[in-house]
């Protein structure tokens, strides 16, 4: 049969490929013996035993007939003698491709601690991922969050406005939490000696990280500040394979830190923005010298190792284990800092088999989370990481990656786990003792901790005078949507609670008609209900007229439908939250949405 | 016995004239491979107190001496003995075929014979394994191509004709007749000619390729591996 000629894309990756060698990739692409050895070292492998497309070579070799069918001796001469003959040809080779690099790697590296040959596999894959990109050929989610973080400067999308209005947010919060305004989050200082970095789930999704931190920065006595600029310490050109995305997104980072004078970057914690900004941005961004950098899990142990900081282990009792970021550990050499941290803000820490540069991989890595048509395989390659974690008995699982604390989740809830993720900015900030911390030292002790000991009745009676709080919802009207009856009641108490009038629907066509006749200030939307599922619901509310402008907060079961949502044609919600739901966050946030939302339209 | 002769000379001149042209080859390939621009990492060294590329590079050369620092070798152990069997193997094929014409009294040294004999046919044993391996495992097939199989089968023939081969030089009953040597070193000369065109070839680039990895894992602090 003849085969087809090459189409314009393949042509142009072929192009590509070229400018992409050098001796360590054409080391990685010669060197593998087809012995399969790194087969039984992946996460998918492990998972679909019966599938062997899984074998990391087998996705390795993608790229590699491409290379032997252009580059190589033996390759161009008799192309079917290597396989080079089976190189993509046609737009239909290349969809399956994207799903080859996209939907079945996590670009862990795994597989490459693991060759005897030392080839590179998972920077072959991302080889592959970079020359799909540059024609075009990726999933919806990784061309979203590239668009957004090419054009918006960070890769969910957040406004700058939305940015500043979050950190003033918390720093309301925070002079709550401590009954003074000295903790607020300086923006754009100029000479501070610290630029925080952060991820934009932080933002969007956890802003209560930020807090933290900025509890944290306070405590030790830092002169800090956060960017309007290049504060998105991630960056999608890892995952995407795009070397341009890559260098443009940490060069924001690294000019903006040389306009305010600053001098050190910290980047707080995620596992692939740590290793693109403290190293491959380096590489991509063509920047001259190294900006000094460090993890936010280095600054805060230093902190404590230097006393600014004082802690009391015993605040955080549960048992806690430690995932490895792949990224941290396997790429960036970076896994004993978060232990020492662990064991001076824990008491009961148990160690996970294996870890440190041969744990698994979350299943959020590589971008996976922002690829929805994959969850099913995503979850299901979890199933290692779920019996690494059960076998820990852990109560807390702690990790330093937003990735992975979404990755994680995911697999927690599928494989009923039962237990929590947590970050270790959160186990620090639990367990600081502010009055023996270095910002208190020469003062009076006037400033509560944030999570001090409930009061006892006693205390609270004679608690004088008794302040008035005004419910945070008062006057507000929140439609409730959620199809399991115990859930909506709990969710129509804590509004009621905080003086919300509240409305109830268990489908999504109830939704629709309610939110026409009420009207609602915010309406609290679940995914997953039988009939018009929330998905369905929240788009048909954006495309009407009547319901587009309600503010939509997700609060769903199922963390893994994030991007399905994201990738719809319309605006996001403007919150999303993961079930079990906190109340205190969940009135919180949701009365910030309502806020936010009528000072936009006021 | 003068043809056997005549042809045994020939045979001789021809595997040194194979290693020749293997050598020119592999000096090409090299000279190919660094045309390409280094991969450099401009970015500060990972760990500070752990980073040394240096010691990287070291500890992942030689890691296929170490089974115990990559978990795929410490957990196929079974599987890592064959891989030094069937290494073993070539080194000793490899020797025959020159001692043999430098040295003939050595590789009839019992000894020697032994040593480098039982090698020989336990890389056979090895080898037949990864033929068995190679065509059912459904992963190999998957991954395998021509080059794989023709490999395999070609050395798999040469460690047998190679125990073979040292049992005539030893003077074993029954392997009395030159032709085997002959065939012997003509399929030695072929096999050195094809390497450099083959994944054969891979024990050209183990040592950048090992080094590479290495310095780079190393910089960043992530080698050598530490498991706690």
């Amino acid at each position: 049969m003849k085969k087809p000629a090459k189409t314009h894309k393949i042509k142009m990756m072929e192009a590509q490929l070229a400018t992409k060698l050098n001796r360590q990739v054409v080391g990685s692409l010669v060197g593998c013996v087809h012995c399969g050895m790194c087969n039984d070292c992946c996460h998918y492998v492990l998972s679909h035993p019966d599938d062997p497309k899984m074998t990391p070579s087998y996705k390795a070799d993608q790229v590699r007939k491409l290379f032997k069918a252009n580059h190589d001796w033996t390759g161009s001469v008799f192309p079917w003698w290597v396989g080079a003959d089976k190189a993509a040809l046609t737009d239909d080779d290349l969809e399956e491709l994207k799903d080859i690099a996209f939907g079945t790697c996590t670009n862990c590296r795994r597989c490459t601690i693991n060759c005897p040959m030392g080839v590179d596999t998972a920077t072959l894959n991302r080889l592959m991922r970079g020359l799909l990109t540059n024609v075009g050929v990726m999933p919806e989610g990784v061309r979203v969050v590239s668009k957004d973080q090419w054009e918006l400067g960070n890769q969910m999308g957040v406004l700058k406005e939305d940015y500043i209005d979050t950190l003033e947010w918390m720093s309301e919060e925070l002079e709550e939490d401590l009954g003074h305004g000295e903790a607020e989050i300086p923006i754009d200082k100029a000479g501070a000696k610290i630029m925080y970095a952060i991820n934009p789930r932080e933002v969007k999704y956890d802003p209560r990280t930020i807090k933290e931190a900025a509890l944290i920065f306070w405590a030790a006595g830092e002169d800090w500040t956060m960017p309007t600029e290049g504060w998105d310490n991630t960056n999608f050109g890892l995952f995407s394979g795009d070397d341009g995305l890559g260098g443009a997104s940490a060069k924001r980072e690294y000019d903006k830190a040389r306009e305010l004078g600053v001098d050190k970057i910290v980047i707080s914690e995620c596992g692939h923005g740590y290793r693109s900004t403290r190293h491959e941005g380096v590489n991509w961004s063509g920047d001259a010298e190294p900006f000094p950098m460090e993890s936010s899990v280095m600054t805060m142990l230093r902190y404590i190792k230097e006393g600014k900081i004082v802690v009391d282990p015993s605040k955080n009792s549960q048992r806690v284990t430690f995932h490895d970021s792949c990224n941290n550990a396997r790429s960036c050499g970076f896994y004993e800092e978060p232990r020492e941290l662990l064991r001076l803000v824990t008491t009961d820490f148990q160690e996970m088999y294996p870890n440190r540069a041969e744990g698994f991989c979350c299943t959020g890595g590589g971008g996976a989370m922002s690829m929805s048509e994959y969850t099913p395989r995503r979850l299901k390659s979890g199933e290692i990481k779920a019996n690494q974690i059960r076998a820990t008995g852990a109560e807390v699982v702690v990790t330093s990656c937003h990735n992975c604390v979404d990755g994680l989740g995911d697999v927690i809830k599928h494989y009923e786990l039962g237990c929590e993720v947590k970050q270790l900015v959160d186990l620090v900030a639990n367990a600081l003792v502010l009055e023996e911390c270095a910002v208190m030292k020469g003062r009076p002790a006037t400033a509560a901790a944030p999570e001090a000991p409930a009061p006892t009745a006693e205390v609270e009676e004679a608690a004088a005078p008794v302040v008035a709080v005004e419910a945070p919802l008062a006057g507000r009207k929140i439609l409730v949507v959620d199809d399991e009856e115990d859930i909506r009641t709990f969710l129509v108490t804590v509004f009621e609670d905080a003086g919300a009038e509240v409305m109830e629907a268990s489908d999504g066509d109830e939704c629709i008609e309610k939110a026409k006749t009420y009207k609602p200030d915010i309406i609290s939307l679940d995914l997953s209900m039988p009939g018009k599922s929330g998905v369905d619901a929240f788009v048909e509310l954006r495309k009407t007229a009547e319901t587009e402008s309600i503010p939509v907060c997700v609060v769903t079961g199922h963390p893994e439908f994030r991007q399905v949502i994201y990738d719809r044609p319309v605006p996001p919600p403007e919150g999303y939250l993961n079930k079990p739901v906190d109340e205190d966050k969940l009135v919180a946030y949701v009365a910030h949405i309502v806020e936010t939302k009528e000072e936009k339209a006021n | 016995m003068h043809e056997s002769s005549s042809l045994l000379h020939t045979a001789e001149v021809v595997h040194w004239a194979a290693l020749i042209i293997m050598a020119v080859v592999y000096s090409l390939r090299l000279r190919w491979l660094f045309k390409f621009k280094p991969g450099a990492d401009k970015s500060a060294p990972g760990a500070p107190d752990r980073t040394d590329k240096e010691r990287g590079a070291f500890y992942s050369l030689f890691n296929v001496a170490m089974p115990w620092s990559m978990e795929s070798t410490r957990k196929g152990f079974a599987f890592y003995l064959t891989f030094v069997i069937f290494h073993l193997g070539v080194v000793a094929g490899i020797s025959l075929a020159f001692l043999s014409t430098i040295t003939p009294n050595l590789v009839a040294n019992p000894v020697f014979a032994w040593i480098c004999g039982s090698t020989l046919f336990l890389a056979f044993l090895v080898a037949l394994y990864r033929v068995f391996r190679r065509l059912f495992t459904p992963v190999m097939k998957l991954i395998s191509t021509p080059d794989d199989y023709f490999s395999l089968f070609m050395l798999t023939a040469w460690f047998g004709l190679g125990a073979v081969t040292q049992a005539h030089l030893a003077g074993v009953q029954g392997f009395e007749s030159v032709n085997i040597l002959v065939a012997y070193l003509f399929l030695t000369s072929f096999f050195l000619i094809y390497v450099p065109f083959s994944k054969i070839s891979h024990y050209l680039y183990y040592p950048f390729t090992r080094i590479w990895i290495g310095r780079a894992l190393g910089h960043r602090g992530s080698y050598p591996i530490v498991r706690g």
